[in-house]
């Protein structure tokens, strides 16, 4: 009986290691007829036409996060649907919180996903290593109108996911505290020592009344990457001693109560924008993604700042006004997908001049600013009406926060460390960058 | 005549004492064989897959190759800095939380197993951590020790208290272990005063009301009677308690985020950190074998401790 016993669990896991295996090993079996498909398809397809899907019914699936908080999304389907209406456009949630990897997980699993959604760098270096995006720099797109953004995110000559949005970081500022403060409002040709000096200035009070002139958000880009205005340093370079004399400008305005202690922010998981709505900080370096959740929540009622403004970027001495931070949301087409030229149509759609508009006028910033985008951005109801907040919507350079680079998750990984450690004081600025140093020195070798 | 039936019949009472066995086995394994399915698709496999992952270097695409690297990746382990200092956190949480649960939730036990007024509303109030979401908990937690206007420091800048500790920011590795440490206690002690006071029902009470006669303190009672006729469940809790710290990530992430600057990382965070972000699924899996074996000599050690103080 033991010997059956024996040999029946050995069947039976046996079995079950089989079945395991051949479950993952399914998608080769997918993948050998997914070039099939591919063939078909584009066999079908008018050649260098708008209309690659012809009259054929096509139904593109699109990886995308928050359906229902992304104001942007149905418009743009909605507006290329009226254009194409053979073609249906089928959104899919992966949610936000995990989104990369879970795009991931279903491209390896070979989930029919057409077209997808790049949420950051680190993430498009991802896919671009796992060889799952199709490559866009054939398709003849004109990268001149993307600010230089697609040149940033180009690897080996080839780029694989076309921005569509696009977010600069600008300085918000209250109003109604200048004014209490009697101090002239920041201009758009502020250098960082002048931001700094304002900043003390507009400082005041104790306790509940504290009022901080300068606000620095938990993320390692808040404070940290005005180092890298000048154009002569990256996040990637391997050397990070550049960043000393900022941790030490930083870390001075922390300790004198100029802006609110890093641990304090971190512990309680604060978020800027309450800080900002509730009239604590007289000016926040923040992303232009800000601007519509502010209007937003003044007209709500959430927001007590509701005399405010933006103005330029602060710029290191010696750099032009308007050289500025930025972040890109990609849209990229899935390499495996049998639906390849429906799905690149609509992607040049979207991170075209057409999708550009129709994200303008949901108070979002495309990847492509035109005159007629900004235009459209600064009529936005609710946007400040004075001539500088509408001047301070357009850049002269804009250096991404994490550049292209194929270890930009492990980098940004060392690099958010240790600048965790040099702002709660668990490391000297020396030790944090020392850290820097050997630990991204190691990991490109 | 009798000499040869004999053997017949006893062949013939075997062979069907054997098919009533066979089927009532057959039914058994049938009953399991749902729930072993699962632990076999869901545990099983992917455990053997990761044990074979471990000497294999994949980014997790199937477009790119796997290849073999044999010991290679336990070799970068033992070089690298962030998995020693992991490993040390992690032990180092796994000795101080669980004597310290252990005591509380002992303690606890033996409290509301008393006669006293309102004893079930104050063992639901030391249940509730326990059941109440992690995020939840963790938040209100970060408020009370908020290291600028939280209640905890508000009271000890009240008492008198200089440099006031900074708790899960603070740069000192052992105040803000120690913020990890408090919390991780105050949220399990109460589940394992349950099984405490599961286990206290079940002391004979005769023993007390013996060593009662024999003169015995209510100390002595509690050394000679209690601990001794508590030794199963004791073992349970150990056993539990230790798997449950060395695969701590939630708590940390919540109120840390293994900082400051590095300075609390776990080994399951540098597990989540090597798949999710770096996408080494090789170095992943060898970190997480290292976590197998040192729970598996864990609890080995623990089940050789019970079974000799048992003979």
């Amino acid at each position: 009986m033991k010997k059956l016993m024996k040999k029946a669990m050995a069947l039976m896991l046996a079995l079950l290691m089989v079945a395991g295996l051949a479950a993952c090993g399914g998608p080769s079996g997918e993948e050998s007829k997914a070039p099939e498909a591919t063939k078909t398809t584009e066999s079908k397809a008018p050649e260098g036409g708008n209309e690659p899907a012809g009259d054929e019914e096509v139904t593109l699936k699109w990886a995308v996060w928050d359906i229902n908080l992304t104001t942007y999304y149905q418009p743009l389907i909605d507006a290329y649907v009226a254009d194409h209406p053979n073609v249906k456009i089928e959104m899919v949630d992966l949610g936000s919180a995990d989104y990369q990897n879970a795009l991931i997980t279903q491209l390896t699993g070979n989930a029919d996903l057409d077209v997808v959604c790049v949420k950051d760098i680190p993430g498009y270096a991802n896919l671009v290593k796992g060889g799952y995006l199709a490559d866009l720099s054939g398709e003849g797109i004109d990268s001149a109108p993307y600010g230089g953004t697609i040149e940033q995110i180009t690897v080996d000559g080839k780029f694989y996911a076309l921005p569509f949005r696009s977010d600069h970081w600008v300085i918000y500022y209250n109003k109604d505290l200048f004014d209490k403060a009697g101090v002239d409002y920041p201009t758009n040709d502020m250098t960082v020592a002048q931001y700094d000096e304002l900043a003390r200035k507009l400082t005041s009070g104790t306790g509940a009344d504290k009022v901080y002139g300068s606000h620095f958000h938990t993320w390692r880009s808040a404070p940290s990457l005005f180092a890298v205005l000048d154009g002569k340093n990256t996040v990637v370079d391997g050397n990070y001693d550049f960043m000393k004399s900022t941790y030490e400008w930083v870390l001075a305005e922390q300790n004198d109560g100029i802006c609110q202690d890093y641990g304090t922010l971190k512990a309680t998981n604060t978020h800027y924008s309450g800080v900002f709505f509730n009239n604590q900080v007289a000016m926040m370096n923040m992303g232009s993604w800000f601007i519509p959740t502010q209007i937003e929540k003044v007209k709500s009622g959430e927001s007590q700042a509701t005399n405010w403004g933006i103005v330029k970027y602060p710029h290191p001495e010696g750099v032009a006004a308007g050289t500025t931070l930025g972040t890109i949301t990609s849209v990229a087409v899935n390499e495996a997908t049998a639906k390849k030229d429906a799905a690149m149509d609509f992607v040049k759609f979207v991170g075209g001049e057409k999708g550009a508009e129709i994200i303008a006028k949901t108070g979002t910033f495309p990847a492509i600013k035109s005159g007629a985008v900004l235009d459209e951005l600064a009529k936005m109801d609710g946007f400040p009406t004075d001539e500088n907040s509408k001047e301070a919507l357009s850049t002269t350079q804009v250096y991404l926060e994490m550049p292209m680079h194929d270890k930009a998750a492990d980098i940004e990984g060392v690099l958010n460390e240790a600048h965790d450690g040099i702002m709660t004081g668990a490391m000297t600025i020396d030790e944090g960058i020392q850290k820097m140093n050997d630990e991204v020195g190691a990991l490109l070798g | 005549m009798q000499t040869t039936q004999r053997p017949a019949v006893s062949e013939a009472v075997a062979k069907s004492r054997k098919k009533r066995e066979l089927i009532k086995n057959v039914v058994a394994y049938s009953f399991i064989a749902p729930n072993f399915v699962g632990f076999a698709v869901f545990t099983l496999v992917p455990m053997v897959m990761a044990v074979a992952l471990a000497f294999l270097s994949w980014d997790g695409s199937t477009n790119n190759p796997i290849t073999f690297v044999g010991i290679q990746n336990f070799i970068d382990l033992f070089q690298d800095a962030k998995f020693r200092q992991a490993l040390i956190n992690t032990v180092a949480y796994a000795v101080i939380t669980v004597p310290l649960t252990m005591a509380a939730s002992l303690g606890l036990a033996i409290l509301l197993n008393q006669q006293i007024r309102a004893r079930n509303f104050f063992r639901t109030m030391m249940f509730f951590p326990y059941v109440a979401s992690m995020v939840a908990v963790t938040a209100v937690w970060n408020m009370l020790f908020n290291p600028a206007m939280g209640p905890v420091n508000m009271i000890l800048s009240g008492l008198g208290v200089e440099n006031l500790p900074r708790w899960s920011v603070d740069n000192n590795w052992f105040i803000c272990m120690g913020t990890v440490i408090l919390f991780s206690i105050w949220k399990f002690m109460g589940y394992y005063m349950i099984i405490y006071l599961a286990g206290l029902q079940g002391v004979n009470p005769d023993l007390y009301e013996a060593a009662a006669l024999d003169g015995a303190s209510p100390w002595q009672r509690f050394w000679y009677v209690t601990l001794p006729q508590l030794r199963p469940t004791t073992f349970f809790v150990t056993v539990m308690l230790t798997i449950q710290c060395f695969k701590v990530y939630d708590i940390f992430l919540m109120i840390t985020n293994f900082g400051p600057g590095g300075k609390t990382r776990v080994l399951v965070g540098n597990i989540y950190e090597a798949a999710f972000t770096s996408r080494k699924f090789g170095y992943s899996s060898a970190i997480a074998m290292v976590l197998f074996v040192l729970v598996l000599i864990v609890t080995l050690v623990q089940f050789r401790g019970e079974k000799s103080m048992n003979e």
